[in-house]
């Protein structure tokens, strides 16, 4: 776990951060701080808790423990916090009986740092029209107006619960492309979940495993590097070796087998194969697997 | 402000529909029908226009009264439907979600919502039954015209008559907005929790109410219980119809100032102030339900 500046204070910052609904407790007292200008990948299976804490830091669910997001508490203020966070939701959410430029209107009128002409210049080279009614777009086009929407709001942290659920691969591409090159600055924060984990890994500098409302792992992209490694070998006498160095992951794919390791000297694996840092989709299939991948207090 | 005037534009947006799409069909296809029934003499113009000079101002009077009566009763009917379902129409599509993301409170959200109710929704019907009445207005006074009687002196006594029973609608609207404020924000409020069940909830709460007087406190029955005696009360417009009554007796000739005057006089302030506070309340009640519910 590499370590963040500590002077700046966190844009978002959790202790003992804590839900339950009935008797099922959905997140178990997690602690995390979150700096400004990262771009964070929150991480799980469904029903981890991912979209509990999201909605913990909106101020869309009560929650024990405390959780500032902006020097505020969402619940209690999430009036005023919605000036500087954006948020996109896992479903669409735009009200459909506005037509395009009716929503840019009242966008204007209500929200203070939106800007219409931003919304309208992330729509060119779509097929949206200011005239349409939302009611008749899309699901792929809804996403894409709701994406120029909360991109055009110059917000300090901006939430995105998969964001390009039912958006076609290009679409994709090109959301992620300007969201990196248009809207991210150093004072801007950005949060996400998908389960398209490699799609985003290139632009997250940190991750947040989530598993069973517990933080399994949350650290920055270099150190992921630098701590997990991944071996491919097909020899049987390698893969005991392997095997002797505790992977915290093994699985046999066409013929090959794959090792995770945590903490292991790479040169120790050079012999025994090719050796290279797991993508973020075989390092979560790995760390869901085990008790916990970094039992310290995280950050 | 300007994000609550634009709430409660959107409200309009959302229900126009309801308070100036349908309202404005409706007098298409009663002027349509007019204009049919006239073409293929199913009504006599000749006899229209006569009728409508033997007696011109009742008729008009009358008409205005009528029409801007019917007028209200729509009026109730849709803002009624609009408090039940309205008020929870945010959760419709998951919309609550991005209302959710915007930076208002919930309170406001539904403070918006209620003062739509009692402005720019009414005001929309309010403004098509007025083009309805002239409509009907013209037509009689076009009958009169075809039937030889139509004349400068008509006109003026036409549109003095227009004008003056509009500002009684419009007066008697607004009190009427202000004195079922209670009910149509009690309404809203049980729409923001529990949806289109505010509509039955809203017809059996007060019989509950009662009941459980009648249970607790004794009576008769469950309906002669002081709660019942209240809510009748609370159900039916006060204000004074003394001059309506002299007019339609032929003891006086209507005067809407002495109308209103004596309306405004007799109407019961003190429980519209009691009123406008329960509605007050219940709605940020129903606000902090909203606070505290699951968006999605």
């Amino acid at each position: 776990m590499s370590d963040l500046s500590a002077s700046a204070d966190p844009i978002v910052s959790a202790r003992g951060l804590s839900k339950s609904f009935g008797r099922k407790q959905i997140l178990h007292g997690l602690d995390f701080d979150i700096p400004a200008g990262r771009i964070y990948g929150l991480i799980g299976h469904n029903g981890a808790g991912k979209t509990t804490t999201l909605n913990a830091m909106l101020g869309l669910t009560s929650y024990e423990g405390t959780i500032r997001v902006l020097g505020e508490d969402p619940f209690a203020r999430r009036a005023k916090l919605m000036e500087n966070v954006a948020f996109i939701s896992d479903v669409a959410s735009l009200p459909r009986f506005l037509r395009v430029r009716e929503l840019f209107a009242l966008l204007t009128n209500i929200h203070p740092n939106f800007s219409p002409e931003k919304a309208r210049q992330f729509l060119e080279g779509t097929d949206i029209r200011p005239e349409m009614k939302i009611k008749t777009l899309s699901k792929g086009m809804i996403a894409q107006l709701h994406l120029a929407v909360v991109m055009a709001i110059d917000a300090k942290l901006l939430v995105l619960d998969e964001p390009t659920l039912g958006l076609d691969i290009t679409y994709r591409k090109r959301f992620y492309r300007r969201l990196l090159e248009d809207y991210m600055t150093e004072e801007r924060t950005l949060i996400i979940t998908t389960h398209q984990v490699d799609e985003i890994e290139f632009m997250l500098s940190d991750i947040m495993f989530i598993r069973d409302g517990e933080l399994i792992l949350h650290m920055q992209m270099e150190t992921v590097s630098e701590k997990f490694s991944q071996l491919v070998t097909n020899e049987p006498e390698a893969q005991d070796k392997a095997r002797a160095m505790n992977p915290v992951y093994e699985e046999t794919r066409f013929g090959q087998t794959v090792f995770i390791f945590d903490g292991q000297d790479r040169e120790k694996l050079e012999p025994l194969g090719r050796v290279s840092t797991p993508t973020m989709s075989d390092l979560f299939v790995a760390l869901m697997q085990r008790p916990t991948a970094n039992p310290e207090t995280a950050r | 402000m300007k994000a609550f005037f634009a709430l409660v534009h959107r409200e309009f947006i959302e229900h126009r529909g309801a308070f100036l799409i349908a309202p404005l069909v409706l007098v298409g296809v009663v002027f349509t029908l007019a204009l049919l029934a006239f073409s293929v003499d199913r009504l006599d113009s000749r006899m229209t226009g006569q009728l409508s000079f033997v007696v011109p101002t009742w008729v008009f009077e009358a008409g205005f009264a009528g029409l801007a009566g019917a007028w209200l009763s729509y009026l109730g009917f849709v803002l009624f439907f609009y408090c039940a379902d309205g008020f929870a129409a945010d959760k419709r599509n998951n919309a609550m979600l991005f209302w959710k993301s915007m930076p208002v409170s919930d309170l406001k959200v539904l403070l918006s919502k209620l003062a739509a109710a009692l402005t720019i929704l009414p005001g929309a019907v309010f403004g098509v039954a007025l083009v309805s009445i002239l409509i009907m207005f013209g037509v009689a006074y076009v009958t009169a015209m075809i039937a030889g009687l139509g004349n400068a002196a008509l006109l003026g006594t036409i549109a003095g008559i227009y004008v003056q029973m509009a500002l009684v609608f419009l007066v008697v609207m607004v009190c009427g907005l202000l004195w079922y404020l209670p009910y149509m924000a009690l309404v809203g409020a049980m729409g923001s929790a529990v949806g289109r069940w505010a509509i039955p909830l809203a017809l059996l709460l007060p019989t509950v109410i009662s009941a459980l007087e009648w249970v607790t406190l004794g009576g008769m029955h469950p309906f002669a219980t002081r709660t019942w005696a209240y809510l009748t009360y609370r159900s039916t417009m006060p204000g004074s119809t003394n001059h309506l009554d002299k007019v339609f007796e032929g003891q006086e000739s209507f005067n809407a100032t002495l109308f209103i005057t004596d309306f405004l006089q007799k109407f019961d302030w003190l429980q519209v102030g009691i009123g406008a506070v329960f509605a007050l309340v219940v709605i940020y009640l129903a606000s902090e339900y909203r606070r505290r519910s699951a968006a999605n």
